[in-house]
């Protein structure tokens, strides 16, 4: 049998396996969709139908607790830490890809080395920090570390993406009159576009989807984000399933709509990261 | 116009130069090659007079302004690079402009004179088209006019057509030299093809491994090479090099006794392939074996064989009779002939 031939016959192989894994990613998602809309009694009695009857007093509920204000403060918490880490990991990155200076090397495995710290070990002392500095409960006692986290992985990112960046483009706008920031403002960063999304989106999801550090730090009502704020529609005797699957539904609208505007960018970058 | 100055330039990375000593004039309205093989630092000088290469050692000098160490932007000297390097998120227009806007040109001026060098390179109808919509040739019209738009004091292009096919490179290389005729202006172009170099010049500078083998007109250069490395380089097939010794004024190479006024000693023949005068087998002392004939219309190459090995070409217009296979007698005494010595410098005329 040919290779073309055997790829043929594996064709209807590889549909049914692709299939059956779409349907355990897209499952959750249509019970969650499906949830918002029912009373909590059909949640439980009729688990993976679509209501009789769809309501939107779930989502009414969900509002009447609180989870606009949730929202805008994932939203500012979010916006704030994506431009900050685009800020400085793109010019980090910048920096490593193109200035050739003592210690970089050592510089950039020690970013690489700070990537591979996994944020619950640091938890205590990042409290203690936070609250020496009288950061706790703040916008900027999240933003900060969240931004410390997402860094590494985004130099890394940006950095691959970089060092393929045509250096004839560069040397052009030298001779067109550009100093090193007009040549990043008008020529670098405009065609890094596809980087960073990517950043965007690596960073505006884990930043959106935080709950531990949010939990911690965070003690106030008015200041709690999304994933913090949803927890207090879990009750110790009884649970707000209805309320919490739109407030969950709520929470993921946004992600979407990021990926979707900047897919072709993403999807651009990551293939990138291969070469 | 203005002229370009070198005085002592060298180049090193680490511990490797690239480029040592270089004393080069170009003068103003001059098209000056460089032309030499890939890694002899010609892109590199090009790169330093450009200012996007720092010079380790000696002065550039533009217009009688020492610019050794002034910014590239500030040197009055336009670019065109071998991959184009046009912007990609920018229209064709504003690939032109930009240079005049980061100048802070107000942009009617800007306009009319993307307008007026547009017309000129018939690329009027893609201004509004990004370079991703163009056919190489008009990418490479378009990174010409970009340099023209900016109306340089010196125009440096840096392997300009190598990535256009053949027939594009050759229509682009009589644009290039009909531009330079109509503008009078300074250019300095890299190239490793030597027949860009021969149509293009006034002037040809052959490197070698960071050095000036030799400056001259392209008729001068493939006349009088130097020395065995333009012999070789400059022409296409390159010259037929024979080793051989000289004693007592006469010089045998091949078992073949020529005259020749030269030093004693070993020194190498070169003859030209359409000057290698071929005769009937046994007419001449030297016969070679044809192994191919290369038909290309208006020119026949022989390559053929000699008894110890060594492989000669001999070029002649139109078709030849002759075929491969066939043996063919070699007259060196009625070829005209170049002599190099030991170090492979050019002796005598």
């Amino acid at each position: 049998m040919t290779g073309l031939a055997r790829a043929g016959a594996m064709k209807p192989l590889l549909y049914a396996l692709l299939g059956a894994y779409s349907l355990v990613v897209v499952l959750p998602f249509f019970w969650m969709f499906a949830a918002s809309f029912k009373t909590t009694r059909e949640i439980f009695a009729d688990p993976f139908g679509w209501p009789d009857a769809p309501s939107l007093d779930n989502y009414a509920r969900a509002w009447e607790q609180g989870i606009g204000g949730y929202f805008l403060n994932s939203l500012l918490v979010t916006v704030a830490t994506v431009v900050l880490i685009i800020g400085l990991s793109g010019i980090a990155a910048y920096g490593f890809a193109r200035l050739k200076f003592r210690g970089r090397a050592l510089l950039y495995t020690l970013i690489i080395a700070g990537y591979a710290v996994p944020i619950h070990t640091v938890l205590v002392p990042l409290y203690e920090m936070l609250d020496a500095a009288g950061m706790l409960d703040s916008y900027a006692g999240l933003v900060l570390p969240y931004v410390a986290f997402g860094i590494p992985f985004s130099i890394i990112l940006l950095y691959a993406f970089l060092l393929e960046f045509p250096k004839e483009l560069e040397e052009a706008a030298r001779l067109d009159g550009c100093n090193r920031w007009q040549t990043i403002r008008h020529v670098v960063a405009p065609l890094s576009l596809p980087g960073l999304s990517s950043v965007a989106i690596f960073s505006g999801v884990f930043t959106w989807n935080e709950f531990l550090l949010g939990l911690l730090i965070l003690s106030s009502d008015g200041l709690k984000t999304l994933p913090v704020g949803l927890v207090a529609f879990q009750g110790a005797y009884a649970s707000d399933w209805g309320a919490l699957m739109a407030g969950v539904v709520l929470a993921t609208v946004p992600l979407l709509v990021l990926y979707m505007v900047m897919q072709k960018h993403f999807v651009r970058s990551l293939a990138g990261l291969g070469k | 116009m203005s002229g370009v100055s070198l005085r002592g330039v060298g180049k090193a990375y680490g511990d490797t130069r690239v480029v040592e000593g270089l004393d080069l004039d170009v003068n103003p309205g001059e098209f000056c090659v460089f032309v030499g093989p890939s890694g002899c630092g010609k892109s590199t000088i090009l790169r330093m007079i450009a200012g996007l290469e720092s010079v380790t050692e000696g002065s550039i000098s533009i217009g009688g302004r020492d610019v050794t160490r002034v910014d590239a932007a500030k040197r009055g000297v336009a670019m065109v690079f071998q991959n184009y390097a046009l912007y990609p998120h920018m229209s064709v227009a504003r690939n032109m402009g930009f240079a005049l806007k980061m100048a802070k040109r107000p942009q009617d001026e800007i306009d009319a004179r993307v307008a007026a060098v547009a017309e000129t390179l018939q690329i009027s109808p893609f201004l509004d088209r990004r370079p991703a919509d163009l056919s190489g040739g008009q990418r490479q019209r378009v990174a010409i006019g970009r340099a023209l738009v900016r109306d340089p004091e010196v125009f440096l292009f840096d392997e300009p057509l190598s990535n256009l096919d053949a027939a594009l490179r050759g229509q682009t290389r009589v644009e290039i030299a009909r531009l330079h005729a109509r503008l009078g202006a300074t250019m300095i172009y890299v190239t490793h093809d030597q027949v860009e170099a021969m149509t293009l010049a006034d002037r040809i500078v052959v490197f070698e491994a960071g050095k000036v083998r030799q400056v001259g007109s392209p008729m001068a250069l493939y006349a009088k090479p130097a020395n065995l490395f333009v012999a070789g380089f400059i022409g296409s097939p390159g010259m037929n090099v024979l080793p051989g010794h000289a004693e007592a004024g006469r010089v045998t190479v091949q078992g073949v006794t020529l005259d020749a006024g030269v030093p004693d000693g070993p020194v190498t023949l070169g003859v030209r392939g359409e000057e290698l005068a071929l005769c009937a087998p046994g007419a001449a002392p030297l016969t070679g074996r044809i192994v191919l004939i290369e038909r290309l219309g208006g020119q026949s190459l022989t390559h053929m064989e000699l008894p110890d090995g060594t492989m000669m070409i001999a070029q002649s217009s139109g078709n030849t009779d002759l075929a491969e296979g066939e043996t063919a007698g070699i007259d060196l005494a009625a070829s005209p002939r170049h002599l190099f010595d030991a170090r492979g410098e050019r002796i005598g005329d």
